[in-house]
């Protein structure tokens, strides 16, 4: 029995024989070698492997930060689901669908945006189409639609007559979506040759001058506007004049060069409310608004009484027609009551 | 802790044969054998290796069957350990219980049992085993002194020793194959870890494994292994006196020892021959078969009497009451349960492993693979705490070890 120190001399144990991890190749006997060379073989495959997920992960990445567009092979196979469609207009996506005409498991990454805008704008309607892939199966289609300000009537071919709408830009095109009201309220155009071209027709010249005198009249002249049936184009060309025809009167004539519609208007309106309150003169046969700013040709309808009495005249002296369907001036008011102030 | 499923390898590198098998760990609690491979052993000597690359050849063969059979790859090793080098000494400490009460705590028992094991041992020799005996408390033997009261507390330990090259050969024999030997066990205490009960244990045994080239013995008592030794005589001894008294070749004493040898003399008639073929081919001849059991009975006897004179006064009868258990190749010799009780004055039997174990794996000659799993395990919750310096591998050297 012994009772020795508290810190013993340590012994040595079979333990403290050295197991190194990768021993060494001269002990190793033949299948040891084979069992290293796997072992070895199975981390630099796992490095291997690993280098290459690595690899490829970088190489997607860098692709689709460079050009996305050429990552076209792991979503091809993706149907398109469904549509988004923002526009500002009236359409939707019923229409989009339609006019797109894709096939029902068209792929997303198949599709040819290029081709499918060319679809959209060859409307008419739409002035400018964005379309976009919203990954995995979304096309994303952005419209910008024109705004009908007229409608047209032709006839293609022998069938008959369609009601086409006209943009400020002279576009002519079926109209989809509107309200049937809005689409009444549209004058006609008039004084135009329609030309096909493609599938639609060639723009029409002056359609600016006109979107501006009826947008003008919508806004300060409603009542106006509201009368107003068809504008002829036909005297454009010539001298960049604007033949209206309302339901008042039958001929009014805007020039586009002399002076504003703004002006005009203010004083179509003078006219008109003058003779509604004289109601002596009958009713007007055209109004000339492109010549002057102090006294406006006007004519009127033979509205002379039975009697024989002519009319009485006016405070602001407008003259008679020598004949009662013959044309007169209308005298308007001194420039001190600029149309400009009076209300409409 | 264990908390995946190993594949653990037990090899045996015998004198005669190299036995494998594995084991299939499952969250460190269930083992299933999985896989055996054995092979006939070559550069072994009485247990250790003589020829480094013959006994790696045929280790690792035994042990490339072993996976094939199990279809996997090992991944640790528990190794058998024996050889005539090996031998062992007791030796016992005793403290002052340290605590004002006498309340045995956990530091008195780690201080004892650390100056027990506390013994330098000769240049080139390094320890296999430290068997620890029943704590003493003031003299009574107690399994587990903590939170005892007692004054004095004693552990003694049987530290077992070996040659330090011979078991690096044995160890490296396995790292040539690439695998980690995370255990290496006393082939006698495996033995005795598989056929030995608790009671057994507790009663008093003595476990004998009879091998080609050595003889291991262990002796229970308490339920802790006493004494453990190895004798450099086996199975090929009987062998070679058969081939010198018959004037044989070994190869034709092997036979003979196998179909006519006995541990005791049991034939009377003098007379009786037996054919060492039996095929009356040419050279074949006759041999007195009391002869051959003369010379294998002898042998056998004075083996056990070795072994009986290294026990020495650690082995008496009275104390060993659950007798001699006999395995290994050697212990199927006829007669030899009889000639154990002579020598050793207990009942003998022959070992036999759990039922549990597989038909074809109930050999003795297994015994001792089977016991490195069964004591392997049990004793690796034991060991862990004073393996605390050894590193756990991480995976990369896992992935090395185990690929």
């Amino acid at each position: 029995m012994s009772q020795l120190g508290l810190n013993p001399p340590t012994t040595r144990t079979w333990r403290d024989i050295p197991q190194p991890v990768a021993p060494r190749i001269r002990t190793l006997g033949r299948e040891g070698k084979k069992r290293l060379a796997m072992a070895v073989g199975n981390i630099i495959g796992l490095v291997l492997v690993l280098g290459a997920a690595g690899w490829g992960v970088y190489e997607v990445v860098t692709l689709w930060e460079t050009n996305p567009a050429r990552i076209t092979a792991p979503t091809k196979g993706v149907p398109i689901r469904d549509y988004a469609v923002r526009t500002d207009g009236v359409l939707d996506k019923a229409w989009v669908k339609r006019t797109l005409d894709l096939p029902k498991k068209a792929s997303l990454m198949e599709a040819d945006l290029v081709d499918l805008k060319h679809r959209l704008e060859e409307s008419g309607q739409v002035s400018k189409a964005v379309i976009e892939r919203r990954f995995p199966d979304i096309l994303v289609v952005t419209l910008q639609e024109r705004t009908p300000v007229a409608r047209v009537v032709a006839r293609i071919g022998d069938a008959s007559p369609v009601s086409f709408m006209v943009a400020r830009d002279g576009m002519v095109y079926s109209g989809f979506g509107y309200n049937v009201e809005m689409v009444d309220a549209l004058p006609f155009i008039d004084g135009v040759k329609l030309v096909r071209e493609g599938a639609g027709f060639e723009r029409i010249e002056g359609m600016d001058t006109v979107a501006d005198l009826l947008g003008t009249a919508q806004v300060s002249a409603p009542a106006l506007y509201h009368t107003f049936k068809i504008v002829s184009l036909a005297r454009f060309g010539l001298d960049r004049t604007l033949s209206v025809k309302s339901s008042e009167v039958e001929a009014i004539t805007f020039g586009s060069s002399q002076d504003g519609f703004y002006r005009q208007l203010a004083r179509l309106d003078y006219i008109m409310e003058e003779t509604r309150r004289q109601n002596t003169a009958g009713q007007l046969k055209s109004v000339n608004l492109a010549i002057g700013d102090k006294q406006v040709p006007v004519s009127f309808f033979d509205t002379t009484p039975p009697d024989g009495r002519e009319p009485s005249r006016s405070s602001a002296s407008a003259l008679r027609p020598a004949s009662p369907s013959g044309t007169a001036l209308f005298a308007l008011p001194s420039r001190n009551s600029s149309p400009s102030k009076r209300d409409f | 802790m264990i908390s995946r499923t190993k594949f653990i390898g037990a090899v045996e590198i015998g004198t005669s044969k190299v036995s494998v098998l594995i084991g299939e760990l499952t969250q460190g609690r269930t083992l299933h054998i999985i896989g055996v491979g054995e092979c006939q052993s070559r550069g072994v000597i009485k247990g250790a290796v003589s020829d480094f690359k013959a006994a790696s050849e045929a280790t690792h063969s035994a042990l490339m069957a072993a996976e094939q059979s199990a279809g996997t790859r090992i991944d640790e090793v528990y190794l058998a350990q024996t050889g005539g080098h090996l031998e062992g000494f007791y030796n016992e400490a005793s403290v002052n219980v340290s605590a004002a009460d006498n309340l045995v705590g956990s530091p008195d028992i780690d201080t004892v049992c650390r100056l027990a094991k506390a013994k330098n041992l000769p240049e080139g020799r390094m320890v296999v085993h430290h068997l620890r005996r029943p704590f003493r408390l003031d003299g009574r033997s107690v399994p587990d002194p903590e939170n005892l009261v007692g004054q004095r507390l004693e552990a003694g330990y049987w530290t077992v020793h070996g040659h330090e090259g011979k078991i690096a050969d044995n160890i490296h024999v396995i790292r040539g194959f690439n695998v980690r030997v995370a255990e290496l066990i006393l082939s006698s205490l495996a033995s005795g870890a598989i056929l030995a009960s608790s009671e057994d244990k507790q009663n008093g045994v003595l476990v004998i494994d009879v091998g080609a080239g050595t003889t291991d013995f262990v002796l229970y008592r308490d339920g802790c292994a006493q004494l453990t030794g190895v004798v450099p005589v086996g199975g090929v001894h009987l062998t070679n006196d058969l081939s010198l008294g018959l004037r044989v070749t070994e190869g034709q004493a092997e036979k003979l020892k196998l179909r006519f040898g006995r541990g005791t003399v049991a034939t009377k008639d003098r007379a009786e021959k037996v054919w060492l073929n039996g095929d009356f081919a040419i050279g074949d001849r006759q041999f007195p078969r009391h002869t051959i059991e003369q010379i294998t009975a002898a042998r056998t006897a004075e083996l056990f009497e070795v072994v009986r004179k290294k026990l020495g006064a650690a082995f008496s009868p009275e104390k060993t009451a659950a007798g001699v258990i006999l395995t290994g190749g050697t212990a199927k010799l006829p007669g030899i349960e009889e000639a154990a009780a002579r020598v050793f004055g207990v009942q003998a039997r022959l070992g036999e492993a759990p039922g549990w174990v597989a038909e074809n794996l109930r050999d003795p000659g297994f015994s001792s693979v089977l016991g490195l799993l069964q004591y392997g395990l049990s004793s690796r919750a034991d060991l862990a705490a004073p393996r605390s310096r050894t590193r756990a591998p991480g995976w990369m050297s896992k992935l090395f070890a185990t690929a």
